[in-house]
C-alpha cells in the first residue's frame, strides 16, 4: 500500500507583529555573570537588571565556560576574580586564584571582542590584580560602588556601539561634525569635525551613568542620534564660549589658494595699509565658503537666498528652481563642502 | 558689522541646516554624495570610527591610571574646565585633569599610590585567614 503526501501548499506563517525571538542571549543587552559567593551574586545580579541586561550566571568557571560555549555571545560578561573550578570545592585563598582569569582568558581566546569586566574586590587597586599581558586591557572592578560598575557597563556598550555602526552612519556623523564646526567660523578656533566627535563621545562616557553631567546616553535613542544631539549640544557652547572680538591668527587664514598654492594672507595687503585687520576679516568663512561656488550659479543664487535668510520656497520664487533643481543644487552644495572639507587634511588653524 | 555678524549667524544656521539633512538621507545617498565629493567611503567610516576609538581609549587610560595607583574616582563626576576634564580622589582627595583632545594628563594623584584607601576596610581574602 503505498502512502503519498497530500499536494497542498505549505500554510503560511502566522503574521506578527515582533520577529520570534530565538534564544534569551540573542537579546543585544544579555549578561553572564560567573559569581559563587551569594551575597555578590544577588548584588550583582541586581545592579545588572537594574541596568536592563538579561543575566545568566554560573556558580563556577568550568559552567561559566560552558555557558559561554552554549550561548555566546553576551553583551557583557562580569567574572568574580576568586570564582572556584567548580562547584563543591571551597575557595582556598592561600593558593593562587587563577580560575577567574582562566575563565577570562579562554573566552577571549574565543571571542577577543568579547566584553568582559572582572569583579577583582580582594584587591586595592588594578596594579596588584596579578593577570596576563594579554588581559591587561580588561577593566577591572575593585570596588563594590555602583557607580564604577554602572559606567564600565556603558563603556562597553558604548564600545561595542562604535563597532557595530554601518559606514553610512559613520560618514553621515562624521558630515556632521563637519558642518556644524564649519557653521561655527571663528568660533571653532581651529577644532574640527573630528574634535567635535571625538568631544561627544567623552561626554558620553563622561555622563554614563547621570544625567545632571556629561551626556547621558539614554539606551532608547538611537546612537547615531545621541552622538549627533550630543555634537549639537557641544558647538553650541564653543559658540557660547567664544568671544567675538577675540584678535585673529594668521593661521586662521587659508595657507593655500585654490590651486595649491600657499599664499600669506598678508600677500595682497599694501604696506601700511590702513584696514588691514579689515582685508583679513572679509576673508572669513563666509567669503570662503561662497567663493567656492564662484562657478556654479545656481549654487551660488540659493547660498546667498539662505544668507538673506529667504525660504526655500521664496528662493525658488526668486531664482526661476523647481523644487528637484533646488534639491539638486542643494546636493551639488554638499558635496563641494565636503570635498572641501575632506582635502582640508590639516587641522585647520594648528 | 551689524550686518556681518548677522551674516555669520545666517551661516550657522545654514551649515546647522545642512549638517541635520545628513542625518536623514538614504544610506545610499549618503555614500553616493561621499564618492562624489572624491573620497572613498570605506576609508572615511574608518577613519571616523578610529576617532571614536581612540576617544574611548583616552578615557580608557585615564581610568586605569587612576584605578591602578589606587584613586576612587567617581566616572560621572568629571567637570569640565578650561584645560579639559578634570576631578578628584574620592578617598584622598588628590586632583587630577586630562585634556580631551591630547589624552594629556597631570594632577598630584598621578604622582602617588592613593594611601588612604581601604585604611580600614576588610578584604574577603584577608577576612578568609
Amino acid at each position: 500500500m503505498a502512502y503519498s503526501l497530500p499536494c497542498c501548499k505549505p500554510p503560511e506563517p502566522p503574521e506578527t507583529l515582533f520577529p520570534a525571538p530565538s534564544r534569551i542571549n540573542a537579546s543585544p543587552k544579555s549578561a553572564l555573570l560567573v559569581e559563587n559567593d551569594e551575597s555578590l551574586l544577588n548584588f550583582l545580579r541586581r545592579s545588572l537588571t537594574d541596568e536592563g541586561y538579561a543575566v545568566r550566571t554560573a556558580a563556577n568557571s568550568e559552567e561559566g565556560l560552558r555557558l559561554y560555549r552554549d550561548c555566546a555571545p553576551f553583551a557583557v560578561v562580569l567574572i568574580d576574580y576568586c570564582v572556584p573550578q567548580r562547584s563543591g570545592i571551597g575557595i582556598d585563598y592561600l593558593a593562587p586564584l587563577t580560575h577567574g582569569i582562566g575563565l577570562a582568558t579562554a573566552i577571549h581566546e574565543i571571542n577577543p571582542s568579547q566584553g568582559i569586566i572582572i569583579a577583582a574586590l580582594d584587591y586595592r587597586n588594578a596594579a596588584e590584580v596579578p593577570r596576563p599581558q594579554q588581559l591587561m586591557h580588561i577593566p577591572l572592578v575593585t570596588d563594590i560602588s555602583n557607580f564604577q560598575l554602572r559606567s564600565l557597563l556603558t563603556k562597553i556598550e558604548v564600545e561595542r556601539m562604535i563597532e557595530m555602526l554601518t559606514t553610512p552612519e559613520l560618514l553621515k556623523l562624521r558630515r556632521f561634525g563637519d558642518f556644524r564646526v564649519r557653521g561655527l567660523g571663528r568660533a571653532a578656533r581651529g577644532r574640527t569635525g573630528e574634535d567635535l566627535l571625538s568631544e561627544a563621545l567623552l561626554r558620553t562616557l563622561i555622563g554614563a551613568g547621570n544625567s545632571q553631567k556629561g551626556r547621558h546616553w539614554n539606551r532608547d535613542v538611537d546612537f547615531v542620534r545621541h552622538l549627533a544631539g550630543a555634537m549639537q549640544s557641544i558647538s553650541n557652547c564653543w559658540k557660547r564660549q567664544f568671544n567675538e572680538t577675540e584678535a585673529y591668527l594668521v593661521s586662521e587664514f587659508p595657507k593655500h589658494d585654490e590651486d595649491g598654492q600657499e599664499r600669506s594672507p598678508l600677500d595682497n595687503v599694501a604696506a601700511g595699509h590702513a584696514a588691514v585687520d579689515q582685508c583679513l576679516i572679509e576673508k572669513d568663512e563666509q567669503s570662503r565658503v561662497l567663493a567656492m561656488f564662484d562657478d556654479d550659479r545656481e549654487a551660488a543664487q540659493v547660498l546667498w537666498g539662505l544668507l538673506d535668510g529667504l525660504t526655500k520656497t521664496e528662493i525658488m520664487s526668486r531664482y526661476g528652481l523647481d523644487k528637484n533643481k533646488l534639491a539638486a543644487t542643494e546636493r551639488r552644495i554638499r558635496v563641494k563642502l565636503a570635498r572641501k572639507n575632506g582635502n582640508r587634511g590639516e587641522k585647520n588653524g594648528r | 558689522m551689524a550686518d556681518k555678524k548677522n551674516h555669520d549667524e545666517r551661516l550657522e544656521i545654514i551649515m546647522n541646516q545642512f549638517a541635520e539633512s545628513v542625518l536623514v538621507q538614504s544610506d545610499a545617498v549618503i555614500l553616493a554624495e561621499t564618492s562624489e565629493s572624491g573620497v572613498d567611503p570605506q576609508r572615511e567610516a574608518e577613519q571616523t570610527r578610529l576617532v571614536l576609538r581612540q576617544a574611548s581609549k583616552r578615557f580608557d587610560e585615564v581610568n586605569m591610571r587612576l584605578s591602578s595607583l589606587g584613586h576612587t574616582i567617581n566616572p560621572n563626576d568629571w567637570q569640565r574646565g578650561q584645560r579639559g576634564y578634570h576631578t578628584t580622589c574620592l578617598t584622598c582627595g588628590s586632583f587630577v585633569n586630562f585634556t580631551t583632545t591630547t589624552g594629556e594628563m597631570r594632577g598630584d594623584a598621578l604622582d602617588a599610590l592613593c594611601l588612604e584607601r581601604d585604611q580600614y576596610a576588610i578584604r574577603r581574602r584577608e577576612g578568609s585567614r
